[in-house]
């Protein structure tokens, strides 16, 4: 019988909650600082040294800003929107280990939730509801571009949702369990899932930037087209909230990235399966920033898809995929084939799709760089 | 073999937090609606609409295709929660027993091609084309 522990459970979740805030705030700074280096610029640098109060200063200025609703908009359900974009995406983070855990009954773990064997099912669950904060604050704002923000944005969430899903089937097969802990025990002796499961890892990374609504999928919220998309409406702390909610996202889908394909806190040489608590913090934590850092200089050096490319691509090129994929798994695990012919199946199955769109299309020149 | 066992007490953890996190957001509500400056104006009040006056209601027919990708997206949805379970028990201990493990392989593959079956009729019929 698993035993519920009050006092540590909460100072947990105390301590995570504020990191969480801390960091997406935080990231938001860093994602200036990038963003300012790749246009040549210098970046924010007033506030604090190196305009690292930048963060502080904002937050304040958000809770001090007049607070208002437009006249036309559904006040209650206005209101909620912002509610239901932070809750879901703080929630999500759960059940993800940010560090070594085990099942056992110990009071201080890495984790808020230790031994929910549900751990991705639950994740999946919750962050999929953030499509309510989105739809419902675009409809309720009464705005035009609102409206179109949250239509667009609706569409693509939950087109993505499905190859998301399909491309951890495969590591589930190879696993036998969606327990996030258990996952990254079986990659220890295995070998990490990137091995087996590589085309999984980019159908996964791809859909996972689309349901953080980061660019290049960015459609809810272009800026040259639809202002500000679901969120032009929005002001003061209401704003902030659909912006932590979104770089809370981020930071979800950068440990789930980790945990699933890149073996969590696992490292040869530096973090095995014994090593001290410490070293196994230190790697993931070093993973998770890099992967959060590639989120980010994709977001600057990518232009934006077009929205009929966008759902282009999720049902007409990823979902194939996807099925693909999870088609050779099941082959390989039910005929107890080696895993690792998954590798170059998968890499076989990626350039044969990519194949067609080398081809001269209607007898047309492919474009090509000019010189 | 181990019984499938349900124990509620797992889930505590995320009911307190989700309490904690209900706290926080109606809190935030309730204190940026006390701090802030209030200063009604007709003009502020207005939609936005790039600085001109919003002309009629937002809340429009819009095109059906978003329709069509919902529905499209609860047939793909409601498959793939038959799969996770699937995928989790079948080559578990404890699982799919090991006779019944090649007539399920075989099942759940004719359950993916009916998928696959569906989704070629989508695409001829034009569910994926947007314009």
């Amino acid at each position: 019988m698993h035993e519920f522990h009050f006092w540590p459970t909460l100072i947990t979740i105390v301590v995570i909650f504020c990191a969480l805030q801390a960091t997406a705030g935080f990231l938001v700074y860093v994602e200036r600082k990038i963003c300012a280096y790749m246009q040549n610029r210098i970046g924010p640098n007033r506030v604090g040294p190196y305009g690292l109060l930048q963060v502080l200063a904002d937050g304040l200025k958000f809770i001090l800003k007049e607070e208002f609703v437009p006249k036309t908009a559904d006040k209650g359900i206005f209101l909620l929107a912002p509610c239901i974009a932070i809750t879901t995406a703080m929630l999500s983070f759960a059940v993800v280990p940010f560090g070594a855990t085990d099942n056992d009954a110990q009071a201080y773990q890495f984790v808020i939730a230790p031994g929910l064997d549900i751990g991705i099912l639950f994740i999946f669950a919750i962050s999929s509801l953030a499509v309510y904060a989105i739809i419902l604050g675009g409809w309720a704002s009464n705005n035009k571009y609102s409206m179109l923000g949250g239509l667009r944005s609706s569409a693509q969430i939950i087109s993505y949702e499905i190859p998301l899903g399909l491309s951890i089937l495969g590591v589930v097969l190879l696993t036998g369990s969606l327990n996030l802990e258990d996952i990254t025990w079986r990659q220890t002796s295995a070998g990490w899932n990137i091995f087996f499961q590589p085309l999984a890892f980019l159908l996964f990374m791809t859909s996972a930037f689309a349901e953080c609504n980061r660019l290049p999928f960015d459609l809810p919220e272009s800026e040259q087209e639809l202002v500000g998309g679901y969120h032009t409406e929005y002001n003061a702390f209401k704003l902030a909230m659909f912006l932590l909610g979104e770089y809370v996202h981020m930071i979800t889908t950068s440990f789930l990235m980790v945990i699933l394909f890149f073996g969590g806190w696992h490292f040869p040489f530096i973090a095995g399966p014994d090593a001290h608590w410490i070293w196994k913090l230190i790697v993931i934590a070093g993973k998770v920033t890099f992967f959060i850092l590639l989120y980010m200089l994709v977001r600057w050096t990518l232009p934006r898809f077009r929205f009929d490319q966008l759902m282009g691509l999720a049902w007409k090129v990823l979902i194939p995929l996807a099925l693909a994929n999870v088609i050779a798994v099941m082959f390989v695990v039910e005929f107890r084939i080696s895993p690792w012919v998954l590798l170059p199946v998968s890499i076989g199955i990626l350039v044969g799709a990519a194949a067609p769109a080398l081809r001269p299309m209607n007898g047309a020149e492919p474009i090509r760089a000019e010189q | 073999m181990t019984e499938p066992t349900f124990d509620l007490s797992l889930y505590y953890p995320i009911f307190l937090y989700l309490l904690i996190l209900l706290g926080f957001a109606t809190t935030v509500m309730i204190l940026i609606h006390v701090v802030g400056p209030r200063k009604k104006t007709p003009v502020k009040q207005m939609p936005y609409e790039s600085g001109m006056d919003p002309v009629g209601d937002a809340r429009q027919r819009f095109d059906v295709k978003f329709y069509l990708i919902a529905i499209m997206f609860l047939v793909f949805d409601v498959e793939l929660l038959f799969l996770y379970p699937w995928a989790v028990a079948a080559y578990q201990e404890g699982g799919v027993p090991e006779v019944l493990r090649r007539p399920v392989f075989w099942g759940v593959l004719v359950f993916i091609v009916m998928l696959l079956v569906a989704y070629i009729y989508d695409w001829r019929k034009g569910v994926f084309k947007w314009r």
